[in-house]
């Protein structure tokens, strides 16, 4: 299983709020086949975020929503200007990793994800090696490399 | 002292529950360690809480350090309770 592909990173996604991040993520997610329904992707993901701030500290945000508008679990990068999320910590931020994990395998999936990243987040080296990826396939192989276990 | 509990969340550790136990542990003056099976984390970090991935039915255990254990290890009580 492939959760990201470099179809799923977008260096510098241009959007004015949070809301248009995981709008236009969810498209993209759409496009690649991740996703059978944007709305409800979308409103999913969004509901979530109303809940609890997803943003986790050093500008990182990891947004998800579990729902069966999606059709395969997937991962999904994007580095934006950095933007309100409504962070604990008041930071702002410019790294979005989305989960996207049908809601059937919402408890185990998506806990693994986002336990490989965390660890990996943990580091400054990786956020570093995050904020200067100039391709798509260098965010790929930083993952790699990174020995993230996804 | 130590302390273990059964992760009651349906979803697991994260979102409003993590968010919920770093609050706790943020303000503890004592130190704190988290452990399941072989990883040990900070949990006064979200990240350190996120990374330990644990899911519903897990046994984690925690570790408290310092003047205010006691009463912190009785708040991760009624938490996890």
């Amino acid at each position: 299983m492939t959760l990201i592909n470099e179809n799923l990173v977008v260096l510098g996604l241009e959007a004015s709020s949070k809301e248009d991040v995981l709008t236009k993520m969810a498209s993209i997610a759409a496009q690649q086949g991740k996703v059978n329904d944007v709305q409800g992707y979308t409103t999913a993901v969004l509901h979530r975020e109303s809940e609890y701030s997803t943003a986790v500290g050093f500008g990182v945000a990891i947004p998800h929503g579990k729902t069966d508008a999606v059709t395969e679990p997937f991962l999904m990068f994007a580095s934006v200007e950095p933007i309100d999320w409504a962070a604990l910590d008041g930071g702002l931020v410019d790294l979005v990793f989305l989960i996207g994990v049908p809601e059937k395998e919402a408890g185990s999936t998506h806990l693994k994800i986002l336990a490989a990243l965390s660890r990996k987040l943990m580091k400054s080296d990786f956020r570093d090696g995050l904020r200067a990826v100039k391709t798509p396939q260098d965010l790929l192989q930083l993952l790699k490399e990174s020995d993230i276990g996804l | 002292m130590k302390v273990e509990f059964t992760i009651p969340f349906a979803e697991g550790l994260h979102a409003r529950p993590a968010a919920e136990l770093v609050k706790i542990c943020q303000k503890a003056k004592c130190d704190i360690e988290m452990t399941k099976e072989d990883i040990t984390v900070n949990p006064k970090s979200i990240l350190g809480i996120l990374s330990i991935g644990a899911g519903k039915g897990d046994q984690i255990s925690v570790e408290l350090n310092g003047e205010d254990e006691e009463q912190i290890a009785a708040e991760l009580q009624a938490f996890f309770g």
